[in-house]
């Protein structure tokens, strides 16, 4: 009973500490966003409107490719640029907030190193910016493609979707802590990753044999979650188990290892 | 009866080392200790009363900022238990959490926000710290512009004004220079005179003995003595001597220079400063005097200017030995001498030692020009000059104390 318990709180707490953290401590986040919006943008001639226009010009990169260059056509579904939206904004939010994550101590380092800094707030740190961006980029996006109740139904899935990689987020951070190397491989497995998924393809494009092979891909699932709900097609309730059964999986893992670790950052760095 | 505002049981902290990279990680996973520990600070136990002024002595290494980081909440205790009831400032490392690319108004926000202010309690606080600052028209530019005193300045400006009630101070009792010195000294001045709990640290064990109610020793990281400023310093002192002459017995640094008047030339304006210093031994003007025990008059001459905005300063002389240690001072706070200017606020001074009482040996003197509380140093003129005292007599010790033999 006790175990449960502690496993109970512990599930808690891995949830509540670091997404609490804004709330706890809402003028540090806000000012640390504030800085990082200034060490993203100072000296730019766009300036603040960088966070927003860096992902548009990637979408439309890859628009370019796959819709003009390579003439890619739904066999009767919604249009390429429909799909390509609706899955490459969520997935260029998870991507920004797992690349940064393996430098997250060393990055903030300066500022918890020599003053009371509240390590907790790190990993919201990191999620505020992205989640801003791609909830706004994808909610009118959706509203403009597919209607109001779309665009109302899409202000979930970035939450969702950062509440889901926060033990990704953990892992990650713990892992680029002690192997730096981590955050020069990562980048290439999200790539990797990013054409292992449809996402700039439409999954029937995919032969029958790897078709067979997508549950394994979780982020696989995640598309066919999000464009089942945002067009109001089938939402594949085994995606949904899929994901919320990996969620619970790495959730403790990821908060012990991350909690055990804040004890040693401010010696380590 | 003063309620306990800091309290430390068995409070100790030790530093990991691991013998492979790692093995750290290995202890992450498993949570099974793979390290060795070295003790920064052993188990320590303190009460600490609202309104005291803490001071802390002891060598490098002895665990003086180890305890100060514990209580600045910068490190985690290893063991024991710490509670601290009120908000903790800290001077140790000022301007640390600055961002370059941010204007000083947001790096102000930023700190208090780290600090755990609330906006509206920073809101309320912003104009105190740029006041105090002193750089109103920088607020809104990127720090990275901002010279090393002006961040010293802002940073030193938010330390003070997050209202804390305990005041951790590593080593210096003002920061800057010249007026910005003078202002931040007295800014921890009001904190000592508003019954603020202070912390302080420091090398010098002059400010430490005249501002602390009780002193803290620390040698290899365990409390060596605690109490009273006097008795403690005094063992601190004596224990520094002995140390300094197991390691090396050494040699006076030569007075340097020829000149036998030191003109001194860094000045900063709007505060007291030092013209110039000359040593006489019976009337003869050098920079290095050979002269008899308890036979020659020694005399030295300081020419000062006083600042017209502040209180009249106040002058110390202090002879040193050939190891560096005290022998002597004299200070015209201590012995009741008002200094007196003229129209352009300068003056000057003589201070005599008749039939000079040391015995042989080589010493120094130095100037300082103090406020007049005698805590704060506008100016400290080192190595004045030096005088090589011969001695005919069989006395020993270092100095000849007036005596009378009474035979009966």
């Amino acid at each position: 009973m006790n175990l449960l318990l502690r496993l109970g709180r512990l599930c808690f707490d891995s949830v509540c500490v670091p997404l609490g953290a804004p709330l706890r401590h809402a003028s540090l986040v806000r000012m640390l966003v504030k800085r990082e919006i200034a060490a993203r943008t100072s000296g730019t001639l766009l300036g603040k409107l960088w966070p927003l226009v860096q992902p548009g010009l990637q979408v439309l990169g890859f628009w370019f490719m796959f819709a003009v260059v390579y003439d890619m056509r739904s066999r009767g579904g919604p249009s390429f640029l429909q799909y390509l939206l609706l899955g490459m904004l969520p997935w260029l939010c998870l991507s920004e907030v797992l690349s940064r994550s393996t430098g997250l101590f060393r990055e903030f380092s300066v500022l918890f190193a020599r003053s009371t800094f509240p390590l907790e707030v790190l990993p919201s740190v990191v999620l505020v910016i992205p989640g801003i961006v791609y909830s706004t980029a994808l909610v009118l996006t959706t509203g403009w493609m597919l209607g109001v109740v779309a665009a109302l139904k899409a202000v979930l899935v970035i939450p969702l979707l950062l509440l889901w990689c926060l033990p990704l987020l953990l892992l990650c951070a713990v892992i680029g802590l002690f192997v730096r190397d981590f955050g020069q491989v990562l980048p290439f497995l999200l790539t990797l990753l990013m054409y292992l998924t449809p996402i700039l393809y439409f999954p029937d494009m995919l032969p029958e044999r790897a078709r067979a092979w997508m549950w394994l891909n979780p982020l696989a699932d995640w598309m066919a979650v999000i464009h089942g709900a945002l067009t109001d097609t089938v939402v594949p309730i085994n995606s949904v188990f899929r994901l919320a059964g990996l969620w619970l999986l790495l959730l403790l893992p990821g908060w012990l290892l991350y909690r055990r670790t804040l004890l040693h950052v401010r010696e380590l760095l | 009866m003063p309620e306990t505002i800091i309290r430390l049981d068995g409070v100790s902290k030790s530093y990991r080392s691991y013998a492979r990279d790692i093995d750290r990680v290995l202890e992450i996973i498993t949570g099974k200790s793979r390290h060795q520990s070295f003790n920064a600070l052993e188990p320590l136990s303190l009460s600490v009363a609202s309104g005291e002024v803490i001071g802390v002595v002891g060598k490098n290494g002895a665990g003086k900022s180890t305890l100060l980081k514990l209580l600045a909440g910068t490190l985690q205790t290893s063991t024991g238990s710490l509670s601290i009831h009120g908000r903790v400032s800290a001077i140790l490392e000022l301007g640390a959490s600055f961002h370059p690319e941010m204007s000083g108004h947001d790096n102000v926000y930023l700190t208090c926000a780290i600090q755990g202010l609330t906006r509206p309690e920073t809101d309320a606080a912003y104009a105190a710290i740029v006041d105090f600052a002193g750089i109103p028209d920088f607020m809104q530019r990127a720090v990275k512009t901002y010279s090393s005193g002006m961040l010293m300045r802002l940073a030193f400006s938010i330390a003070t004004h997050v209202n804390p009630d305990i005041l951790i101070i590593d080593e210096a009792l003002s920061v800057g220079d010249g007026v910005f010195a003078r202002r931040s000294f007295d800014r921890i001045m009001e904190f000592r005179k508003a019954g603020k709990t202070i912390f302080f640290c420091s090398h010098s064990l002059y400010q430490v003995e005249a501002l602390c109610d009780r002193v803290l020793w620390l040698d290899q990281g365990r409390i060596k003595s605690q109490g009273a400023p006097a008795r403690v310093i005094t063992g601190y002192s004596e224990f520094l001597q002995q140390q300094a002459a197991i390691l090396a017995p050494a040699e006076p640094a030569a007075a340097s220079g020829a000149a036998p008047v030191v003109a001194v030339a860094t000045t900063h304006a709007g505060v007291p400063q030092v013209l110039n210093v000359s040593v006489r031994v019976d009337g003869r003007l050098a920079k290095v005097h050979t002269l008899q025990s308890c036979q020659n008059l020694v005399e030295v001459d300081i020419k000062f200017r006083a600042a017209a905005n502040l209180p009249m300063p106040s002058i110390g002389v202090v002879i040193l030995g050939g190891d560096g240690r005290y022998i002597a001072s004299a200070g015209t706070l201590n012995d009741g001498i008002t200094l007196h200017t003229g129209s352009d606020h300068s003056g000057s001074i003589t201070l005599r030692f008749p039939d000079f009482p040391l015995l042989k040996g080589c010493y120094v003197l130095e100037v300082y020009l103090l406020c007049e509380q005698g805590l704060h140093i506008y100016e400290r003129v080192r190595q004045v000059a030096e005088l090589n005292v011969e001695q005919h007599s069989l006395e020993l010790g270092i100095v000849s104390l007036a005596h009378h033999w009474l035979a009966h």
